[in-house]
């Protein structure tokens, strides 16, 4: 059907000639010009902030507080003052960092794993009123993040697990997982249930099937889930600021917050630490980019 | 790959569940020689190494373990919230404005260990105000005890750069010396300032904000006395809103901010700062003055020599009526929360603090930040009073030598709780911002404050 | 059955319900076990992690006093306003703007691409320092803001974060747009991805081009998708404590805070925590049926084309 759709098209086409086609060409070259003007409105919108960032972190102590808006004498001192932890907020950032870091790949495998399970349990194996689970787990959104800060306080403390990092992957976990089930159940739609039938029949015990069938074909929305618990780890601040006291547990968020507080505060080191930290997710974004538009598509998020 | 069956995968998630119910929580402090200890993270590194290095004295000479955490400031605040609510406390806290925040309301419900056997044995020591400040009033056992255990003080002194007042003509030494004059002595400069061109510039930074904690309620109760209304509550934890001195004092005080502001003389932003943004906006020289407690401001550029030469420190000038001001003294010190597993090694480690020479070592490494709360120690060691420091003279006077008066949540609880819901600021804001006039906006405040006091009726034994 | 080919299997799910009626429905009891099993560690987090905390939090918040005296509170009746507008303009704001630029990114050419790559930094990049970034672009001494438009226009820029709620509040409401519209812009991108590309033809055979072709095509088979993400988005949003924390500070004078932070700042920073989660309980008169609507359609079956 295609193919006679466009010969159509196209002869129509050519068939426009005169003001036809002048009137087309105008109509072209505006909506050209529009969306390159959108696209400037665009960069502007969406780098000043970033641009503010940098510039702070290139400017000296005393120049954050002029009113220039190029930075006067950049210099990279400040990410070398974070690198080398040379100023006493930031004693353990390296250390902070790896914390930062192993928070958020625990997050990612987990979130994975329990949710992966679920979403296979329920819609490829069929659970009978395996839709309770799943709606259950959106109970979890009713009393958002942060409202639940206080109760959670009490009981990570309750479970061992007062200043550990285990407490925010255990945090970020449960509020990644409803969402991960979602996806998981939407993009598995396009997944044929024969594949998993046939394998049944050549004698794979569930496990195999989850293993060698279903999370293969579901890589893409593996990839998509996992980059949005992994920013989702690294964007938070309220539980690790709670439940993260020490200096050696702290996370890197909780180390910025310090400088908040501070009667005396070099900004510059402040905006090169946020700088230095922004780089995983934004690397991991951009690798695996093409992925996670994939994941998101194949017959998922229809709704 | 070994080829998982469903019985052993059942088994593990069962026995993975099994596990995660039966874990022990939090292994108890069995060993009779350890305490957790939380403890404020100091303004300025020294301060911390100071502390580390106590501990390690101890822990030499007792041979008890101190498991401690230095927490900054804020995020302890929190902390410490959510353990005594939740009941899961350490042995030991030290918190820089526990004494108006966290020890009245906690003592009233009975959360604190009494602590009287460490204070009475060093009240010969003790500063008077510093002593009064460790009393708080028990609404169990209907008395007031012991709750807190000082170890340092602070005043709140005027930071001002004096570059800035030279360069607009005038001489710092010819500044008033009665409340509203002096503040009004930095109007003029801020004018001639601009006229040489710094644009923005300001003459004072007032703290009108309801953010805080503490700025804000120490600024604006820093008029009060000054315009006459100290006895706004009184030891016998009454509160005397009805009395025409306590109201004008606050309408007077209310007047001079809210005019202030409107003329122009603060930075705008001031009305949300939080208590770094008014040091880090001196610091820029975004205002010539700045009044805000202990001497962090200078000595978080206690490197840059220049830098701490350049600003002058001040004590109070006398109140508005010409008498001798007093400052309120804020107090720091160690309390424990009952419920804390090893009481004993708390005590013992705070009472290896509060000796005389611990006490001053460890103030003194920390750049005198902090004033000690022996009176005898600033008068013994030629630290606090040594002319050469430009700004310890005048800091240790205005909080140890000259009057000082404690602060109001020591009296009644209910105070914490007006300081905490930041009455004074919000009616700063009302005269500002909505338009109602200072008498209107201290009948409000009024109210709201007899209703929280009211909460909290002292029935005194 | 036969099985179907790798290729076939590919395809976007179409029609696919005829097969799946097909399927044996209940399992038998090996495979019940299985299921179970695998069920397991989710049930666990879900009791230790949400259930155990949501009744405590009620039980912290069950006396009906708090409530009177929040509702009392002057700062808790603006806190709700706040609220209502966060929501109703933020968001809705928000998905419009994600609906539309998501269909221009549907453009062909390589700075298109380029251009979506730069577009999606904010969400990249972690919340704490780009709002406090904002901040001080905000501040009317300093900020970039108003030096630009010193230096640029000659305007004295006003205090955007100073002077009045309403500023404050906008302030707060770009700033949460700015850092979330890229998220849902791809989503909804990845939705109009995969409308196939023969009902465009057609329809342009039809003579719909531009406006008329949103409205008839794509707009209908991305409703579901942009309600069930305006749901969502709702839901993220009403517990959102960073923006408003690290953009406004709940100023000027504790006008611009939301439920979220005024609940975390009643709990912490006057020491009453049966009050912050009264706080945050008021709002779940608005949570519970959002929810309840969300599970509705999340269990209805994909948009028929």
């Amino acid at each position: 059907m295609s193919a006679v759709l466009l010969d159509n098209r196209r002869s129509r086409h050519a068939a426009a000639t005169g003001v036809k086609a002048k009137n087309y060409r105008l109509r072209r070259v505006w909506s050209e010009v529009g969306c390159l003007a959108l696209a400037a409105v665009l960069i502007v919108w969406t780098l000043a902030p970033i641009y503010n960032m940098v510039m702070v972190a290139l400017q000296s102590h005393n120049d954050v507080f002029t009113n220039d808006i190029w930075p006067r004498q950049p210099s990279l001192y400040s990410f070398w003052i974070v690198i080398t932890e040379g100023y006493w907020y930031l004693e353990y950032f390296w250390h902070q960092f790896g914390n930062s870091l192993y928070i958020g790949v625990m997050t990612v495998f987990f979130t994975l794993f329990i949710a992966s399970l679920v979403s296979f349990s329920v819609s490829r194996m069929r659970l009978r009123n395996g839709w309770l689970l799943t709606n259950a787990a959106l109970l979890t959104y009713v009393i958002p993040a942060s409202f639940l800060a206080i109760p959670l306080y009490r009981i990570m403390q309750g479970y061992g697990l007062g200043n550990n990092v285990w407490s925010i992957i255990a945090v970020e976990v449960t509020f990644a997982t409803p969402y991960a089930i979602f996806i998981f159940q939407q993009y598995g739609r396009s997944i044929p249930i024969e594949l998993d039938e046939a394998a049944r029949v050549d004698g794979a015990s569930p496990w195999q099937v989850y293993y060698k069938i279903y999370l293969p074909m579901m890589a893409p929305a593996l990839v998509a889930v996992g980059t949005y618990a992994l920013l989702l780890a690294w964007n938070e601040y309220l539980y690790q600021f709670l439940l993260l006291s020490d200096k050696r547990s702290m996370t890197v968020p909780v180390a910025l917050a310090q400088f908040l507080n501070s009667d005396e505060s070099p900004w510059n080191y402040m905006m090169a630490t946020a700088i230095i930290y922004a780089i995983p997710p934004v690397v991991i974004y951009y690798l695996f980019r093409g992925r996670m538009t994939s994941g998101l598509t194949m017959g998922g998020v229809k709704g | 790959m070994k080829v998982p069956t469903r019985r052993s995968v059942l088994r593990g998630a069962a026995a993975a569940v099994a596990a995660g119910t039966l874990v022990r929580p939090y292994v108890a402090n069995a060993a009779a020689g350890t305490a957790t200890v939380w403890w404020t993270q100091g303004f300025v590194p020294e301060e911390d190494a100071a502390f580390r290095s106590i501990v390690a004295e101890y822990q030499k000479a007792s041979g008890n373990t101190i498991d401690y955490s230095l927490v900054p400031f804020a995020p302890l605040m929190q902390k410490i919230i959510s353990a005594i609510t939740s009941g899961d406390v350490p042995d030991l806290i030290s918190h820089d404005v526990a004494d108006q925040a966290i020890v009245p309301q906690n003592a009233w419900n009975d959360k604190i260990v009494d602590v009287s056997d460490i204070v009475e044995a060093q009240k010969s020591e003790y500063h008077p105000t510093a002593y009064l400040a460790s009393q708080y009033y028990n609404n169990v056992k209907k008395q007031r005890s012991f709750y807190f255990i000082p170890y340092k003080t602070a005043v709140v002194p005027f930071h001002i750069w004096i570059p800035l007042v030279e360069k607009a003509g005038y001489k710092l030494a010819d500044a008033p010396k009665t409340w509203d004059a002096f503040f009004d002595f930095f109007k003029p400069v801020q004018k001639k300032l601009r006229d040489q061109g710094m644009r923005s510039l300001y003459s004072m930074g007032l703290q009108l904000t309801t953010t805080g904690p503490a700025d804000g309620n120490n600024l604006f109760h820093a008029f009060l006395i000054a315009n006459g209304g100290n006895g706004i509550v009184t030891k016998d934890g009454k509160p005397h809103l009805d009395d025409p001195q306590v109201k004008e004092a606050v309408v007077k005080s209310l007047t001079y901010l809210a005019d202030a502001f409107k003329g122009g003389y603060v930075p705008p932003g001031a009305l949300s700062w939080n208590d770094a943004d008014d040091n880090n906006a001196f610091h820029s020289k975004l205002m010539v003055m700045d009044f805000d407690g202990t001497i962090s401001t200078e000595v978080a550029l206690y490197h840059d020599k220049a830098e701490y030469n350049a600003i002058a420190t001040l004590g109070l000038p006398a109140r508005n009526d010409g008498g001798p001001n007093a400052a309120q003294l804020g107090v720091g010190g160690g309390f424990i929360p009952t419920g804390a597993k090893n009481v004993e090694v708390a005590k013992e480690f705070m009472k290896f603090v509060i000796q005389p020479k611990v006490m001053n070592s460890y103030l003194k490494e920390g750049l005198g930040r902090w004033l000690p709360a022996y009176p005898s120690l600033v008068k013994s060691d030629p630290f606090w009073l040594d002319p050469s420091d430009p700004h310890r003279p005048n800091y240790v006077r205005e909080g140890l030598i000259d009057q000082t008066v404690v602060n109001y949540p020591v009296f009644n609880p209910g105070y914490a709780e007006v300081n905490a819901t930041q009455i004074w600021g919000s009616a700063e804001a009302d005269v500002i911002r909505n338009g109602l006039t200072p008498e209107q906006a201290a009948d409000k405040a009024f109210k709201k404050i007899e209703t929280i006091l009211a909460k909290y009726p002292i029935v005194q034994s | 059955m036969a099985s179907v080919s790798v290729i076939e299997a590919g395809r976007p799910v179409l029609g696919r319900r005829s097969l799946l009626r097909t399927w044996r429905g209940g399992l038998q009891g090996s495979e019940f076990a299985w299921a179970l099993a695998f069920c397991i560690p989710y049930v666990a987090v879900f009791l230790a992690f949400v259930a155990y905390p949501i009744v405590y939090g009620l039980w912290l918040g069950h006396n009906p006093a708090l409530y009177a005296e929040l509702w009392q509170d002057p700062i808790f009746q603006m806190t709700v306003v706040n609220t209502i507008i966060y929501l109703a303009v933020g968001v809705n704001v928000k998905m419009f703007f994600a609906l539309l630029l998501s269909g221009f990114f549907m453009r062909r050419g390589w700075w298109v691409k380029g251009l979506l790559m730069i577009y999606v930094l904010p969400w990249a990049v972690p919340a704490l320092p780009t709002f406090i970034s904002i901040h001080w672009m905000l501040n009317s001494q300093w900020g970039l803001l108003n030096n630009v438009l010193w230096d640029v226009f000659h305007i004295d820029g006003p205090g955007w974060l100073d002077t009045s709620r309403w500023m404050a509040l906008g302030a707060v409401i770009v700033s949460y747009i700015w850092k979330n519209m890229p998220f849902w812009t791809v989503i909804l991108l990845a939705g109009r991805m995969s409308i196939p590309q023969e009902l465009y033809e057609a329809a342009e055979v039809d003579g719909a081009t531009g406006l008329r072709r949103f409205a008839h095509i794509s707009f209908p088979l991305l409703a579901n998708l942009y309600l069930v993400c305006t749901l969502l988005s709702t839901i993220f949003t009403l517990g959102d404590f960073n923006t408003v924390t690290f953009v406004s500070g709940g100023g000027p004078a504790l006008t611009t805070h939301v439920l979220a932070t005024i609940g975390i700042r009643d709990a912490f920073d006057i020491a009453r925590p049966d009050l912050g989660v009264a706080a945050v309980m008021t709002a779940l008169p608005l949570m519970i049926p959002l929810v309840l609507i969300l599970m509705r359609k999340l269990r209805t079956s994909e948009v028929q084309l």
